[in-house]
């Protein structure tokens, strides 16, 4: 499972390799997972039904790709509070050209995400031309995003989309697996491949974990954390396309206000994943452990009645322990040598 | 006059007055005696919310449970009233103590594990949030007494809401906090920088404890506030605060970094976000172009504040 963690700085290796299995995020969280899908599935009658699978399921990809699109960003070491703003903008822009002017959705689809990629662009380059942390630019861009898009939407959602984006997101395969979750493991499997092989995906990890010696080898750290920005537009926009699939309508309110609802499953997952703030590491298995860990409990704790209304303080505890988890973890390591 | 302008709160003042004269000659009702009540009463509850990030700023971090705090707060405080009849100077302290306690508990958790301020904060977002969901099932609360409601919506004399009595205490009291006390020495020397500040004998925990205490405390004046003016135990109180929280501060310049803050810069900050909210209502633009506003005027102010960090630097090395 460590194999698909990419590391900008490949640790030493000298350590016991099972203790480090033992002791990863990863390993960690699939235990969790296990037992948390295993009490629910004892103790509730129902949540091992095709349908109850394929709704978490598709919850889980969604999350999952939130939660992408904050990690592409977290790599830097930045961060991009805008993510919501930007999926919910590409959702309209889909909805526009989709239902308002009819354009066919191999079109309408790569376009918003291009849109989505662009919106992300202008943050990457606000943060790197003005040199100011990407927590105050994102604030202001997420502001700014979500402005336009509500004044020339009028808050009115796209809600005539051609049949076909409905139907795409009820497709089950096998019966309980759902389309949108496969759309994220093969983006998964991109993404590891991204950051372990190509080129541009090692700079981007180098710049994150340290911008000087990136800069003095050679790297373009401007150009890279740009980039950086831009895969998280793109992501976004991805996120909020597979949300109006799943709804059948473009909804300006899908996010929340200025899409504030999608900080915490995006920085959750990651988090969770083992993804480091600071920059430098990503976990692409760790985020969708992370999301499908989340959605497991959201939806069992869902069916046991806790009230809808406490998830979310429970939410924010889940994300408490989890970062607390997480030191004692280190310390752990450190204190037998093996970071 | 090189030097005046050096001082953080020139400029936002400057632009103040240009906004004040501007809108006033092309809409006089902007200064008639309702407006400025409602333009103050607006300033009042916003400069209490702005303070409350601003002790944060100054100490490097931010807080994004700030809301969530004076939602908490807001609903605990009327709900105490309706529910067991308590007084409302008795709710007043009980609603202090929760947001001090909600503070003082981030600030601990921040300071005891070193994770980073932003995602405790996120989790504190969350919890708060949620207990106040919890509690209120998005339902708000309606017994508010009626002396609250005189508080938030009566004018001391003229256009003068009782609402700036509040807001003159926080302010004074920052001011205060900032520029005479220890701990308020403290705050900015941890946010300056923390290695020295540690080195120097300086408490990294107690102060960055302190910080959250204080900027819960602000956020548990604000969120009671609003409820005197909306005389409602609203859940959303507080939701819409993130950007506006910032925007001020910075436009005041505050650093983010921490280290530096001004109290009367903020004050202005606040003052343009709200003539500039004002003016979009009073020329009747659509309400959702003050989002796109508010972003803009957080961008231009950090470009100003990087203009002048570059100046000075250039001025350091001419010398």
């Amino acid at each position: 499972m460590t194999d698909v963690t990419a590391d900008a700085m490949p640790a030493r290796r000298q350590g016991s390799g099972l203790l480090r299995l033992l002791l990863s995020n990863e390993f960690g969280l699939a235990v969790l997972i296990a037992v948390a899908f295993g009490t629910f599935a004892l103790t509730l009658p129902g949540f091992t039904s095709p349908f109850s699978l394929f709704t978490i399921g598709r919850q889980i990809g969604i999350d999952t790709m939130i939660g992408l699109a904050m990690m592409a960003v977290i790599v830097t070491g930045g961060l991009d509070l805008s993510v919501g703003a930007i999926g919910v903008c590409a959702a309209m822009v889909f909805g526009w050209l989709a239902q308002a002017m009819g354009v066919p959705l191999p079109i309408a689809v790569p376009m918003a995400i291009l849109f989505g990629a662009s919106l992300g662009f202008i943050n990457g380059y606000a943060v790197v031309r003005s040199g100011v942390h990407s927590f105050i630019i994102t604030l202001a861009s997420m502001s700014i995003f979500f402005g336009i898009m509500i004044f020339l939407t009028k808050a009115q959602a796209f809600n005539q989309l051609p049949p076909e984006v409905t139907q795409f997101g009820k497709t089950r395969l096998f019966g309980m697996v759902s389309v949108l979750l496969v759309i994220t493991l093969v983006v998964c499997v991109a993404l590891s491949i991204f950051y372990r092989f190509t080129t541009l995906g090692r700079q981007m990890l180098a710049a994150g974990a340290n911008p000087r010696a990136a800069e003095l080898s050679g790297i373009r750290t401007g150009r890279v954390i740009t980039a950086c920005h831009m895969l998280t537009g793109a992501l976004a926009a991805l996120a909020g396309l597979m949300l109006t699939a799943r709804t059948g309508a473009a909804v300006p309110s899908m996010a929340g206000h200025l899409g504030q609802d999608w900080l915490l499953p995006a920085f959750l997952a990651p988090v969770l994943g083992g993804t480091l703030l600071s920059g430098g590491r990503v976990s692409v298995i760790g985020t969708l452990l992370g999301a499908a860990f989340v959605t497991i409990m959201t939806s069992g704790l869902l069916l046991m009645r806790v009230g809808e209304f406490w998830i979310l303080a429970c939410l924010g505890l889940i994300l408490l322990a989890a970062v607390l988890t997480d030191r004692l973890r280190q310390g752990v390591l450190r204190k037998r040598g093996l970071i | 006059m090189n030097r005046l302008f050096d001082n953080d709160w020139v400029g936002p003042a400057l632009v103040c007055l240009v906004a004040v004269v501007g809108i006033s000659i092309l809409q006089p009702s902007f200064l008639s005696p309702f407006n400025i009540l409602v333009l103050l009463s607006a300033i009042a509850v916003n400069m209490v919310i702005a303070l409350g990030q601003l002790v944060i700023i100054a100490i490097g971090q931010m807080n994004l449970a700030l809301g969530a705090f004076g939602g908490l707060v807001a609903i605990c405080f009327v709900a105490v009233m309706e529910l067991y009849g308590v007084p409302p100077v008795i709710a007043l302290l009980i609603g202090l103590a929760i947001g001090t306690a909600a503070g003082a508990a981030s600030g601990f958790v921040i300071a005891r594990t070193g994770i980073s301020a932003f995602i405790i904060t996120l989790a504190g977002l969350q919890i708060f949030k949620g207990i106040n969901l919890g509690i209120t099932e998005a339902q708000p609360f309606y017994g508010v007494p009626q002396s609250v409601k005189d508080f938030g919506n009566h004018a001391i004399f003229g256009p003068i809401p009782w609402l700036i009595v509040p807001m003159i205490i926080a302010s004074v009291g920052m001011w205060y906090l900032f520029n005479r006390l220890r701990i308020g020495r403290y705050i900015l020397a941890v946010g300056g920088n923390r290695t020295a500040a540690e080195l120097s004998g300086i408490n990294i925990t107690a102060t960055i404890i302190w910080a959250h205490a204080i900027s819960g405390l602000l956020a548990a004046i604000a969120g009671m506030m609003l409820v005197a003016r909306l005389q409602i135990g609203q859940p959303t109180i507080g939701d819409d605060w993130l950007i506006s929280s910032f925007a001020a501060p910075v436009i005041g310049g505050a650093v983010l970094a921490g280290g530096h803050v001004s109290v009367a810069g903020t004050f202005f900050g606040v003052v343009i976000i709200a003539i500039i909210t004002q003016a979009l209502v009073l020329f009747a633009i659509d309400p959702f172009v003050v989002q796109i506003v508010l972003g803009a005027l957080i961008l231009w102010a950090v470009g100003i504040n990087r203009y002048r960090e570059i100046r000075v630097a250039k001025l350091n090395e001419a010398r």
